[in-house]
């Protein structure tokens, strides 16, 4: 009898709390989104790297602006800043739709050797450019690890975050973004190209690769200091 | 030498028509410039059409490295031209003058009185590709200012950092003389066909234009005979534009063009050699 009573204390001690910390869907993803949505705005160093077939850019350096929901900015002191335009652009309180939203619950699954809670949100808005996105979280710290969204006109994008310094606010050290891409093309009559002798090789290159990659890694962040909305204009 | 040479010099610059083309230089430079100031954003934003529906893309594109670009561009196409107004003279102006005959008295041999023709012909078009640099590029710079430079080619964008585009810039304009090279040999032959300075200039101008033209068409028919045209490689100092650079490539066109000016220059004193002056 007192080998049973040690079992059930036992067990009360090591399962229970498992039962009370498992949130339901909903509740963790409001409160993941509650964490995202406290970061108003920030600023950041970033090093960008793009890495789209058509498009040959050197590592850009500069600073990134975000004001929420959706302004951003990359300044590199005097150079020209690229940055996707997306609807949902490289921010994560882009990503995940806001609004009224259906929440299922995926279970855990694991995502590099990690075992993490995937969720799948859909948008009750039928305006909303989003159709799906599929979160895999971090339960414990809270932390969307990877994400992937489906849209109606923009196609797909997969968001990968690594976390290090600001856990505490969601905001990744590192972001690796995958995204579909519509083909870029000019008149050769036009543009009067050099014949390098690589042509061939470019487009069978261009014909397997139709997604492209940036890469973004920050560091120094500065959060809710306050940024107007005209900076983000021009 | 020196002295034939710097009286070949005298004769060039001595004539009005030699600074027409300088003139016309610049006057398309500046034309080009105003026109990128009041009305360059929309011709970018139609350029860059394809990039920005998907992108965005912010700061001062349109800086005096593009700007320089697109002049270079349209005008590296009409300096063969403005190049065969002098060298397309230099023998056959001669001929129809009456002063040939009068030269090759003095003790010079047919040889070297081409090579200095040759040479000086040389010197206009580096002053003028000179000239060039200095509207197109210094004048761009200082009208627009610096930044990173964009470059659309017809299946690829390119973005070249502030820092490292000067440099390109000085290997272009090299690689543009030793085009310029090719069209003043072409030139001097074509002369020393004639009798007057006419039927030469515009004797170059029509084998620019229609090998241009041939090295711009997308036909598989064009397409075997184009690495063998000298059109083909002239526009080789946008290689340098590229990332990375295809120094291969450009080696490539370098030779090519090199043959192309040797040959040529080979041709013009086995010709001038044999022929018969009569005025």
């Amino acid at each position: 009898m007192k080998t049973l009573k040690i079992f059930l204390l036992l067990t009360a001690i090591f399962i229970c709390p498992n039962f009370a910390l498992a949130k339901n869907a909903d509740e963790l993803f409001n409160e993941l989104r509650q964490k995202i949505l406290q970061v108003k705005d920030y600023v950041a160093e970033v090093n960008l790297k793009i890495d789209v077939a058509y498009m040959k850019v050197p590592l850009l350096k500069g600073k990134l602006y975000f004001k929420a929901p959706d302004l951003m900015k990359l300044e590199r002191n005097g150079g020209i800043s690229i940055l996707p335009k997306k609807n949902i652009n490289l921010t994560l309180s882009n990503l995940i739709p806001t609004g009224k939203v259906t929440v299922i619950d995926m279970g855990t699954t694991l995502y590099k050797a990690k075992s993490l809670r995937l969720i799948k949100v859909v948008p009750d808005d039928e305006k909303s450019s989003i159709v799906l996105t599929k979160i895999w979280i971090d339960e414990q710290n809270l932390l969307v690890i990877h994400a992937e969204t489906t849209t109606y006109e923009e196609g797909s994008l997969i968001m990968d975050l690594e976390y290090n310094h600001f856990v505490n606010y969601s905001l990744p050290d590192k972001v690796k973004i995958f995204m579909d891409l519509k083909d870029y093309k000019l008149p050769q009559g036009l543009t009067m190209d050099y014949n390098d002798g690589n042509k061939k090789q470019e487009n069978i290159k261009k014909t397997l690769k139709q997604k492209g990659t940036i890469e973004i890694n920050y560091k120094n962040y500065v959060i809710n200091k306050g940024i107007s909305t005209n900076f983000f204009k021009g | 030498m020196i002295k034939p040479l710097s009286l070949e010099l005298y004769k060039i610059f001595k004539r009005p028509r030699t600074y027409i083309s300088f003139g016309l230089v610049t006057a398309i430079a500046l034309v080009i410039q105003l026109a990128m100031c009041s009305g360059g954003k929309e011709f970018l934003s139609f350029g860059m059409q394809g990039i920005t529906e998907q992108f965005a893309i912010q700061g001062n594109v349109l800086n005096g490295y593009l700007v320089a670009y697109i002049i270079l561009q349209s005008l590296l196409i009409h300096i063969p031209l403005l190049i065969a107004l002098v060298a397309g003279d230099s023998i056959a102006g001669e001929a129809n003058m009456g002063t040939l005959r009068l030269v090759l008295t003095k003790p010079i041999s047919r040889s070297r009185l081409v090579i200095i023709k040759f040479t000086a012909s040389i010197i206009y078009s580096l002053l003028l590709i000179i000239w060039l640099a200095v509207v197109a590029l210094f004048l761009s710079l200082f009208l627009f200012g610096k930044g990173d430079m964009i470059n659309m080619k017809s299946d690829t964008f390119i973005l070249l950092l502030q820092d490292d585009i000067m440099w390109r810039y000085f290997c272009a304009f090299a690689f543009a003389s030793l085009a310029m090279t090719t069209i003043v040999s072409l030139s001097l032959l074509l002369s020393a066909f004639a009798e007057n300075s006419i039927g030469p200039i515009m004797a170059t101008m029509a084998i620019v234009v229609v090998l241009t033209i041939l090295s711009n068409l997308e036909l598989p028919l064009f397409n075997l005979i184009k690495p063998y045209l000298f059109t083909t490689h002239m526009i080789g100092w946008k290689g340098f534009f590229d990332d990375p650079v295809p120094y291969k490539a450009i080696r490539n066109s370098a030779l090519v063009l090199s043959f192309y000016t040797l040959g040529l220059l080979l041709m013009t004193i086995i010709y001038f050699n044999k022929k018969d002056i009569k005025s």
